[in-house]
């Protein structure tokens, strides 16, 4: 090409661009003609930039399409906390150290063998003769298993009640296929067999299908005929491409992904609480009275829009997701456990630990200034967003705030050995209320500095706390259950461990051009792709129907 | 110096040059005054288009677009200026006494330049990015200098080679001079359209690469710079919420500024090789 | 034969010297890559001790001390077996790059080989016809055209031809339907995919090869061997070409072998933009991932293309430039 051409090329893309410029486009969705109305396009698998051909469940690189293949013995919804009977018809905790599953009747893989409790023996040996596949790590519950009639019961190493969640969420795969394989842990299970609504269809490295699996025990509920996963995913990709279904953060939702279509929607409840974590082992974070003032000087509504553009809310102090985790709030918590900025409030409780204000600077006796650094992952923007807007009102009351923002690996490690004053991450989102508290709070995860945890990373410890868990674990009484849950909140509220600011979000974009029964304000359960929970998803859609259909 | 100026400037582009980068360096120096409002104030409503109170709009986050972009002027003049600099000095240095020097000393420079020159730049610029971790500017500027020299070392050192056969080199050499100063007293003034040259190849690559680091949100994307603007701008859809302004401005700037440097430069080379002026003098 | 032996050790040292660096330059990254796959994670969902651990299992972390990994790297180097991806597993790293190396360097290669050769020749041009259209035309566009950032010319031309106006597609290096083999529909296919992220390249590329070769010609017209063939009455054209641009060719040509060897680094953001398969893009994901195992492979191809490449200018410099022979 002659560069004269580049040239006058170049000239007028510029000038068309600055005429462009003054006037906005707006991107209009675009369906693929060729995609028929019973074909679900889902914006969930990213390829890097292929998809590389592996569905084996238990490896962190799996493709997505492992979740709508593979089920697990039950199911908890992230968003809505409630439990779903899956491959196991019921789940009994006879005694606070025994679970028992009662395996569904009449299912069958999708190779037409049935469904038994040797398959779920098979999966729990796999996973302890291949600790990579233990990534709940059930076997750190389990002491023995014993099976017969249907049912699998689970004896555990001690009382555990809220452990049956944790065993009965691993997937299950058949012992007829697996049973052969050489070496699981790279097995790639190119051809694979499950009990789920949909099988394996046609694998590009540019895209895959699944097709509907018409033998599947609750084939009625199961609306889409078939699943179309492309490897390219882009915000651009996802709004122009007429997707049905799509898990993506996408900034100002309504000008791109609703502007584009009027049966788009989206659904975006809180995935899990974004918070400051203090070091308990460093002063003075070790001081409650400055956990709670830092906490005041919060005002939270004003980070919460700017990390989120206002779609997300601020995060209540009592631990807990609201309004997914409504149910188990303590009603007695003021304002439902949300804190108010209060800045004098702050300064008095700073100058009762030693900190008062100078000027515009906040020193302690020997004037030295109250200074920490806050540690946030690179490349995170709504997580850095958020950090200015608390740097600028941290250093409204006199405090010397600094930066650190590492990337996602380093700022994983810093976590890991507790390298930070005040680090930013993200807490919350398992379903359950105990699972977000034990991993947050337990003292059993307590490490001193420099070594490694990935749970409770902020080293606190509280006998308290601990004995409320310790008898979690053992309870099976609803209304007990709830009473712990609000001791927890309690302490959560009172004691600062954790400074929450913000919910993250799931971020659920849909159309209902095809098909309806979204998750919804109305409807509130998990928009989440890539996790067996959207089994419910892919179980409560139905078709729209269209004229010329029967 | 002024007789150097007035060589520059006696070519028509370094003159159209000389005026886009004077124009960058007044508005990088009067920023804050030029600026309607503080760049890092958020209070504005978020994501509007073209107004009289917004020329170029607000950002998804509700700041001025226009008041970033004038600041953002800063960053990368220093970027381009600084990181520029400090790569052409390590580059003559070293690029100089490795054309000059025959024997272990130059297969030792020849050594270190062609591992710098070997090992990929951009993705190395990650890894030091990566470990340099929240070091703000001074870490772009580290960077960019590290992974900058060689190249420029490497084409000095050809000049050099070249120019140390020339007659006037073995006539300074015969008469006994001290090589320290044949290689700057002789060989450097006439390379040194070159070093000019690659100063500003310097600063542009410069230039370039902080706006590519920053727009993978590998730099400090707390500072505003016009790779942070894009960096933002492409976090907040801009091309699907239709604010042009916000990719297209920044763009438009990094890229004039690097015109404007390379458009000097055809004014520089008249300095010291007056086949290359224009106007009267040529031919 | 000494001189050419020498030459030869030199490079087996700065290979080796690379090699090493490749060795430590990922390792230097705060974090490992458990660490990088669980941030990923964390941002999906709550991640535990329990998934760490088994993370770590599947990765096979490189176990023993730094030593004793940079012994086994070394034997993995001289055997060419580069083990398991981090990022990809079970994926073998050379599965990935052979995947992957196709289409850079036809993409990437064959574009920057048509830039050198177009660039090289309008700077000729542009210098023989200084001060006409002929040379304004070709600096200051090219000047212009170059001084655009990479990702963003990528950016513009994906949207308005790939998403705006939907004459290319917007990702990709073929379409879904299409098989990968070597016949005409899938050749076709692939080029209709590679035609933005080449023009791209292409574009911002182009200028630097015109203003070196521009620059350097102009200089050499200047030389008294120039001047003095003139004099004896030789062609002007003749000149130009078989005296001036020989000469002027040599610092443009230094220039080339690096730049050939740049090919992967360089094809980074452009492919990360287009979604195009190449290395670039694969070597991006390993490095965000700190796939140690798939960047000390990537690394080592790039720094033995670019030695290799160095080398053989040397050489062809010695031929070009009888001076430095001495």
């Amino acid at each position: 090409m002659a560069p004269s051409r580049i040239l006058r090329r170049a000239a007028l893309a510029a000038v068309a661009a600055l005429a462009l410029s003054s006037c906005a486009i707006q991107l209009q969705s675009r369906p693929d003609p060729t995609v028929g109305d019973d074909t679900m396009l889902i914006g969930a698998d990213t390829g890097a930039p292929f998809f590389e051909e592996n569905f084996n469940p238990y490896l962190g690189t799996k493709r997505i399409g492992v979740n709508y293949l593979f089920e697990p013995l039950l199911l908890v919804d992230p968003i809505s906390g409630q439990e779903h009977d899956w491959l196991a018809e019921s789940t009994e905790v006879p005694d606070p150290s025994t679970i028992v599953f009662d395996l569904r009747d009449g299912v069958t893989w999708s190779d037409g063998e049935p469904f038994t409790e040797d398959d779920v023996a098979f999966t729990f040996d796999l996973l302890q003769q291949v600790p990579a596949f233990d990534g709940t790590g059930i076997w750190s519950y389990i002491d023995s298993y014993e099976t017969g009639d249907g049912t699998v019961t689970v004896h555990l190493k001690e009382p555990d009640v809220p452990a049956r969640v944790i065993i009965g969420g691993v997937v299950i795969v058949p012992e007829h296929q697996w049973a052969d394989v050489e070496n699981p842990d790279s097995f790639r299970n190119t051809d694979p067999i499950g009990t789920g609504p949909y099988t394996l269809g046609n694998f590009t490295p540019q895209q895959y299908s699944m097709d509907k699996n018409h033998d599947y025990w609750q084939a009625d509920e199961v609306a889409a005929e078939h699943l179309i996963l492309p490897a390219a995913n882009s915000d651009l990709d996802v709004v122009t491409k007429g997707y049905d279904w799509a898990f993506k953060y996408m900034s100002n939702v309504e000008g791109t992904w609703l502007a584009a279509s009027d049966t788009n929607s989206y659904f975006f409840p809180p995935g899990g609480t974004i918070a400051l974590f203090p070091n308990h082992t460093r002063e003075p974070f070790d001081d409650v009275r400055v956990r709670q003032a830092l906490s005041l000087a919060l005002d939270r509504r004003s980070i919460a829009d700017l990390a989120a553009e206002g779609y997300m809310d601020p995060a209540s102090m009592s631990g807990l997701l609201l309004p997914n985790q409504e149910e188990d709030l303590d009603p007695s918590l003021p304002d439902q456990g949300f804190v108010e900025q209060d800045r004098d409030r702050a300064l008095e409780l700073l100058a009762e630990a030693g900190w008062t204000l100078q000027g515009d600077r906040l020193v302690d006796e020997s004037g030295q200034q109250l200074a920490f650094t806050i540690t946030t992952a690179n490349g995170y923007a709504d997580w850095l967003r958020a950090v200015q807007e608390v740097e600028r009102q941290f250093e409204a009351i006199g405090i010397d705030v600094s930066v650190d923002q590492p990337q996602p690996a380093g700022h994983t490690l810093a976590q890991r050995n507790g390298d930070f004053d005040l680090i930013v991450s993200s807490f919350g989102g398992t379903g359950t209320v105990y699972q977000d508290f034990n991993n947050n709070l337990s003292g059993e995860f307590f490490v001193p500095e420099g070594e490694e945890t990935g749970n409770n990373f902020g080293r606190y410890r509280n006998d308290e706390v601990d004995a409320i868990l310790r008898e979690y674990r053992v309870t099976t009484d609803e209304t007990r259950l709830r009473e712990l849950a609000w001791e927890l909140e309690n302490v959560f509220y009172d004691d600062v461990p954790v400074i929450g600011m913000y919910y993250g979000g799931s971020w659920g974009l849909f159309s209902d051009r095809k098909f309806t029964g979204w998750p919804s304000e109305e409807d509130r359960y998990s928009p989440i792709t890539y996790m067996p929970s959207a089994l419910l998803v892919l179980t409560s859609l139905e078709r729209v129907r269209q004229e010329g259909d029967d | 110096m002024l007789r150097f100026a007035g060589t520059i400037l006696s070519n028509g582009k370094a003159r159209i040059g000389a005026a886009i980068l004077g124009l960058f360096l007044l508005i990088g120096i009067f920023a804050p005054l030029l600026s309607p409002y503080d760049p890092n104030a958020n209070d504005f409503a978020g994501g509007e288009g073209a107004s009289a109170a917004h020329w170029l709009g607000t950002t998804a986050a509700g700041e001025d677009v226009l008041s970033q972009l004038l600041h953002g002027a800063q960053v990368s003049l220093l970027v381009g200026l600084v990181a520029g600099g400090l790569s052409t000095v390590v580059a003559v240095l070293i690029g100089l006494s490795w054309g000059y020097l025959r024997g272990f000393t130059a297969e030792a420079i020849n050594f270190v330049v062609n591992l710098f020159l070997v090992i990929p730049g951009l993705p190395l610029m990650i890894v030091l990015a990566a470990y340099l971790q929240g070091g703000g500017l001074i870490m772009i500027i580290a960077v960019v200098v590290i992974t900058g020299w060689a190249w420029g070392a490497r084409v000095l050192r050809s000049q050099t080679q070249s120019l140390r056969s020339r007659d006037f080199v073995t006539a300074a050499v015969f008469s006994g001079e001290r090589p320290s100063r044949i290689v700057f007293r002789e060989i450097l003034p006439n390379m040194l359209s070159l070093i000019v040259g690659s100063f500003f190849g310097a600063a542009t690559a410069a230039i370039l690469a902080e706006s590519g680091l920053s727009y993978l949100g590998l730099g400090d994307t707390s500072t505003i710079s016009w790779g942070t603007m894009l960096f933002w701008a492409q976090n907040s859809n801009a091309l699907l919420t239709g604010q042009w302004a916000l990719l297209f401005a920044p763009g438009l700037c990094i890229a004039l500024l690097a015109t404007s440097l390379t458009l000097i430069n055809f004014g520089v080379d008249g300095i010291s090789n007056p086949r290359l002026r224009e106007g009267k003098d040529a031919r | 034969m000494l001189c050419a032996l020498r030459k030869l050790g030199l490079f087996a040292l700065t290979l080796w010297a690379a090699v090493t660096i490749n060795f430590f330059l990922p390792r230097l990254m705060p974090g490992d890559p458990a660490d990088a796959a669980l941030a990923r994670l964390a941002q999906n969902g709550p991640v535990t001790d329990a998934t760490r651990a088994a993370i770590e299992a599947q990765l096979g972390l490189p176990t023993g001390n730094l030593w004793d990994q940079y012994v086994s790297y070394l034997q993995q180097v001289v055997t060419l077996d580069f083990g398991v991806s981090f990022t990809y597993y079970p994926q073998s790293v050379s599965e990935l790059v052979a995947d992957a190396l196709p289409y850079t360097l036809i993409l990437v290669g064959l574009v920057t080989v048509i830039a050198f050769i177009g660039g090289t020749l309008l700077g000729v041009l542009a210098a023989w016809k200084r001060g006409t259209w002929l040379d304004a035309l070709p600096t200051i566009g090219g000047s212009f055209a170059s001084a655009f950032p990479y990702f963003w010319t990528a950016l513009l031309l994906l949207f308005f031809l790939g998403y705006v106006l939907r004459w290319f597609p917007s990702s990709g290096a073929y379409s879904v339907t299409s098989d990968p083999g070597l016949n005409w529909q899938f050749i076709g296919d692939a080029a209709y995919h590679a035609a933005l992220p080449a023009v791209t390249i292409l574009v911002t590329s182009l200028g630097g090869w015109i203003l070196g070769m521009r620059n350097t010609m102009i200089s050499t017209l200047g030389d008294d061997y120039v001047t003095f063939a003139e004099a004896n009455g030789l062609r002007k054209r003749t000149v130009a070409l078989r005296y001036a641009a020989r000469n002027a060719i040599l610092p443009n040509l230094t220039s080339f072998g690096l730049a050939l060897g740049g090919v992967v680094g360089g094809s980074l953001l452009v492919e990360q933009v287009f979604g195009y398969p190449g290395v670039g893009y694969l070597l991006f994901n390993a490095v965000i991932n700190q796939d140690y195992p798939l960047m000390q492979a990537m690394f080592l191809m790039i720094t033995v293309s670019v030695l290799v490449a160095n080398f053989l200018v040397d050489i062809l410099y010695g031929v070009l430039d009888p001076r430095t022979r001495r």
